[in-house]
Formats: structure tokens, C-alpha cells, sequence
């Protein structure tokens, strides 16, 4: 137990005395998570505004397709990135392979489906009137999706922290397109899962609780944004 | 004036039942058309045909003249729908009035004429305006949506029972704005109620609607299913204390379905409770139970319970008297199951 509580205070230490590498982990987290969001959200809520609202043939079979993808192992997502990518795949020209940006494709592919198929179902238990209504106003169809989803904007928020959890906390993606390069590519995750197996808890713990602030701003800041 | 709708042969379906069949309607430029009918004959569908909400299963409808669809530039802008309990978006009430002018890239003077619409529903804006769609109560919220739909000055304003679960002063002031909206811009009004009163009242022309149907109220009384058929194979529409309303046969083209007995009102006759002579057929003890003065045109609109379904008989002032009619009386309804027409 000792050594639990030792290695706390030696993270501590390590984040306030701005540790190089404790915090270009943070900083490749950081920016990984941020554009595979970015990207997820961009793709995905308009695919669940679709998939939510409209009817249409096979509708049932692509909602189950979204829905398994939910369960998607991030070392599949790494492993089909990884061929997609590396010098063989169809985009190795791109030399996205062991690069942060390549991380951050996976991560957005690992997010796409969590952000789709909430949407979807936030959309699908929306109030019929409000369909009627928006259109009794005169609202286009550019107009019903953006006011849709700004109704929905909590589910959607919830929605969003839940994929950013998922894409904040995977290993498998970071760990096979990342390559776990120091000062380069390594994230939170993968210094974690590193310096454990080195024995070494203290940096660990350091990046475990760096993990656990990010994860608290960003649900303060949800609780916030509800509140308002 | 023209007419501002024409509909033909619109047909429209939930599933495989068929929940509307108008074979020909139009709705003049500036009137006001109310239409009365039991839950599910129809009423709301027609609304959002109209309101081009959706589009008809089958059939045209024409607005203005010209074949319209949903999202239509040419009717976004021009109708519009206020339902019994209308969405509010989560918003403050500025900007639920002024969503349809936003849309429509209308932003002058957003404020002044979000202000007169609020003011036209009995809203003080200074009051109203800051307030969020959750401070609101069931009269105000309905109130903020009527006005979210005077703001727009539409062409035509379709109301569905926009009066129906609002207190006494809400639903005055809706009214009220909804005559001064056809005063004001000449507005279309068409209204779906069960108010028979203020339909009645406002109404340039009534409509009833059964089965999907539109029958005309001034004319015709729909006698609503389920029908069936007595031991003698005869058609009958039986009441809910036993007795039965004997009808003609259906004698229809083959493709009608569901077919609605009407008849026409003239062919009704009211009986004294006590005098049951005569050679017709149906003699049915009927229960007065609304009696309405017809503004313009002196009647006197009769409402009775015919222990199963009600009937609105328009009668004149002597007949009244010589009658004796008063709520609450029995009389005797009698007409000739051969005056029975099918729809």
C-alpha cells in the first residue's frame, strides 16, 4: 500500500514540476482526442439525425449494424487502421502510420458509431409535435436538422462525453497506429500501460490522474452547460 | 375571391386503412371554414394535408391555384398549423415567436413585431418576451404559439382544436386573434373543433367529417357506424340501450369502402315526446341537450343525444316554440329509412 501512496505523491510531483514526458503524453492525448471528436461529431450527428428521423428501407438492419458497432474492440479499429495506413494500405502514401493524426482517424472511426447511434435514438424520442411544428413555421430542411439537434442538445452532449470517454481511455488504437513513441506519439493510456509494466507506478499514477481531471473538466462542464 | 385550395380526389392512408377520401373540396380565399366530427374521422389528417405538413397518399391538392407539395417555397412561407398542444422550442418566448420569421430570413424589426403578435394574444411583451418555454402555463404556452403563427401573417392559419385544453380567458383571446387575423390580412381560417358553438358562430361555412368523409353540416347528418344487419337482413345502426335505426340497403359502387349513411336534414322530423303518429318508420326518443342561436341566420342549432351518437338538427324559432324545445327534453326524431343516403 505503501508504495500506492508513495507513487501518488510522486505523481504529483511530476505534473507540477511540468515533467517533459508526462506531459507531451498529455498533450498527444490531448490532441488525438480533440480532432477524432471533432471528427466523429461532424460525421456522426448528422448520420444520427438521419438514421433517427427518417424512415426508410432497411432502416431496422442499419440501426443493429450502428448499435453492434458500439461493442467495436479498439484493437479491430487498430488492426483495420494499421492496414489502411501502413505503406502497403491503400493510404500509406499519406504517411499517417505512427503519427498522432493517424491516431486520431482510428479514435474517430472508434467514436462515429457511439455519437451516431445515440443520436439516433435521442432524435427518434423526440416529440412528434415538434416536427409539425417546425414545418408549420416554415423551416427547411437544413433548418429541421439544426433545430432538431439543438433541442436534443443535452442528449447530444451526453452523447458526445460518452464517445470522448471512450476514445480518451482506449489503448489498442494508440498502441498499434501510435507505436508508442516517446515524445511523439505516446498518449496517457500507452504511458501507462508502458511505465506499469517497467514497475514504474509513480508516472503512472501521474497519468492516471491527469486521465481522471480531464474526464472530471469535461463533466463539470456538461453539468455546467445543462445548468445554464 | 377565388378559392385558395382545391382538392381532388385526395385519398390518404395509415397502413392499409384509409383514413381520408375527399373526392372534391375547395376552401375560399379569405373565408372561414370550421369542420366538426368524432375522434378519428379524419380532421387532424385533413389539417396536415392542408397545412402541406405531408403529402396525400393519392389525389392533388392545389394552393393558389397551383399543385403544391410539402417544403414548397411557394407554401412555407404562406400556411401554417397551430395544433391542440403545440411544441414549444426550449427557448425564451422571443425567440419561439420569431423562429418562423428567422427561417425565412425576415429579420426586421424582429422585436416590434414579435411585440404586436404577443400583444394581439393578450401577452404583455415587456413581461413575456425573457421568459423560457418552462415558465410558461398550458394557456400562455398556447397563446405564445398562436402568436409564434400571427407573426407570420400567413395566408392561410389552420387551427386543430386550438382552444380545446386551455382556460376560459386563453381560449377568448385565441379566438380572438384568429377573427382579427382574417379582418386584419384577410386570412384563411380553417378550424377544427368540437365547439359547435364557435363554429357555429364564426363559420362562413361548416363542414362535418366522418369515416374520412366531409359531409356538409347544413345540409346533411351523418348517422356514424358501426352498422349491421337485423335477423331480416335488413341494414341497421344499432343504439346503445338495444333498440335500432333502420337504414336503407347500401347500393354503392363496388369500390366504395366503408360507406357512411347520411341523410339529408330535411328529410328529419322532431315529434313532441308524447305524439309518435306517422307514417315513418324510425321513431327514436332523442335528448335535447344544446340549444345554439345561429347568428346569422336565425336558426337554432339543436344538438340531441340519440343514445349512441348526437345529431344537430337546425331549426327555425317557431318550430322551437311550437315544439316546445328546451335542453333536456325528449322528443321523438322520426325519418323514413329509405331517405338514408351512402357515402
Amino acid at each position: 500500500m505503501d508504495y500506492l501512496i508513495s507513487g501518488f505523491v510522486k505523481g504529483l510531483g511530476l505534473l507540477i514540476s511540468k515533467d517533459a514526458s508526462t506531459w507531451s503524453a498529455v498533450g498527444a492525448t490531448l490532441q488525438a482526442s480533440t480532432a477524432s471528436m471533432a471528427v466523429s461529431l461532424a460525421a456522426g450527428l448528422p448520420c444520427g439525425f438521419l438514421l433517427g428521423y427518417y424512415d426508410f428501407p432497411w432502416k431496422r438492419a442499419l440501426r443493429t449494424v450502428v448499435d453492434t458497432l458500439l461493442a467495436l474492440p479498439t484493437v479491430c479499429v487498430g488492426l483495420l487502421i494499421y492496414a489502411l495506413i501502413s505503406s502497403r494500405g491503400p493510404f500509406g502514401a499519406y504517411d499517417l502510420l505512427f503519427t498522432v493524426s493517424g491516431i486520431a482517424a482510428g479514435q474517430a472511426i472508434l467514436a462515429f458509431p457511439i455519437v451516431t447511434a445515440i443520436t439516433a435514438s435521442i432524435i427518434e424520442s423526440i416529440d412528434a409535435n415538434l416536427k409539425l411544428t417546425l414545418v408549420s413555421l416554415g423551416a427547411g430542411k437544413k433548418d429541421i436538422l439544426a433545430t432538431c439537434l439543438w433541442e436534443v442538445r443535452y442528449g447530444i452532449l451526453a452523447a458526445a462525453v460518452t464517445a470522448y470517454g471512450r476514445v480518451l481511455t482506449e489503448v489498442g488504437i494508440s498502441m498499434m497506429v501510435g507505436g508508442n513513441i516517446k515524445y511523439h506519439t505516446r498518449t496517457i493510456t500507452t504511458a501507462i500501460a508502458l511505465e506499469t509494466n517497467k514497475g514504474m507506478f509513480a508516472d503512472g499514477i501521474a497519468l492516471g490522474l491527469v486521465l481522471m481531471t480531464i474526464a472530471l473538466a469535461v463533466n463539470v462542464s456538461l453539468a455546467f452547460l445543462r445548468k445554464r | 375571391m377565388g378559392d385558395i385550395y382545391q382538392l381532388k380526389q385526395v385519398c390518404h392512408f395509415y397502413g392499409s386503412k384509409k383514413i381520408l377520401d375527399i373526392e372534391q373540396m375547395t376552401i375560399s380565399r379569405g373565408s372561414i371554414l370550421g369542420i366538426s366530427g368524432a375522434n378519428g374521422s379524419g380532421k387532424s389528417t385533413l389539417l396536415k394535408l392542408l397545412a402541406f405538413a405531408m403529402a396525400p397518399a393519392q389525389g392533388q391538392i392545389r394552393f393558389n391555384g397551383r399543385p403544391e407539395a410539402p417544403m414548397s417555397p411557394r407554401v412555407r412561407s404562406r400556411v401554417t398549423l397551430l395544433t391542440q398542444t403545440p411544441y414549444l422550442l426550449k427557448r425564451s418566448v422571443l425567440d419561439n415567436v420569431t423562429y418562423g420569421l428567422k427561417v425565412r430570413n425576415q429579420t426586421d424589426h424582429l422585436q416590434e413585431r414579435a411585440a404586436d403578435a404577443l400583444i394581439a394574444v393578450g401577452l404583455d411583451p415587456q413581461g413575456f418576451s425573457g421568459r423560457m418555454w418552462h415558465e410558461l402555463s398550458g394557456g400562455e404556452a398556447q397563446r405564445v404559439a398562436m402568436a409564434a403563427r400571427l407573426v407570420l401573417k400567413p395566408e392561410a392559419l389552420l387551427l386543430d382544436e386550438p382552444v380545446a385544453s386551455v382556460d376560459t380567458q386563453s381560449a377568448a383571446l385565441i379566438r380572438q386573434a384568429s377573427l382579427a387575423a382574417r379582418d386584419s390580412w384577410g386570412c384563411t381560417l380553417i378550424i377544427v373543433s368540437h365547439d359547435l358553438s364557435w363554429l357555429h358562430e364564426v363559420s362562413d361555412t361548416r363542414i362535418s367529417m366522418a369515416d374520412g368523409k366531409i359531409f356538409s353540416t347544413g345540409k346533411e347528418s351523418i348517422i356514424p357506424g358501426p352498422y349491421a344487419r337485423d335477423n331480416h337482413g335488413h341494414m341497421v345502426r344499432f343504439l346503445d340501450d338495444g333498440s335500432e335505426i333502420r337504414l336503407s340497403d347500401p347500393f354503392l359502387p363496388e369500390h366504395t369502402a366503408n360507406p357512411t349513411a347520411v341523410i339529408q336534414k330535411e328529410k328529419l322530423y322532431l315529434y313532441p315526446a308524447m305524439d309518435t303518429n306517422g307514417d315513418r318508420v324510425n321513431r327514436l326518443p332523442a335528448r335535447i341537450t344544446q340549444m345554439l342561436l345561429e347568428q346569422k341566420t336565425g336558426r337554432i342549432l339543436t344538438t340531441m343525444d340519440l343514445k349512441g351518437f348526437t345529431l344537430c338538427l337546425s331549426v327555425t324559432a317557431n318550430q322551437a316554440a311550437q315544439l316546445d324545445l328546451v335542453p333536456g327534453k325528449q322528443i321523438i326524431l322520426v325519418f323514413s329509412p329509405e331517405d338514408v343516403d351512402w357515402r
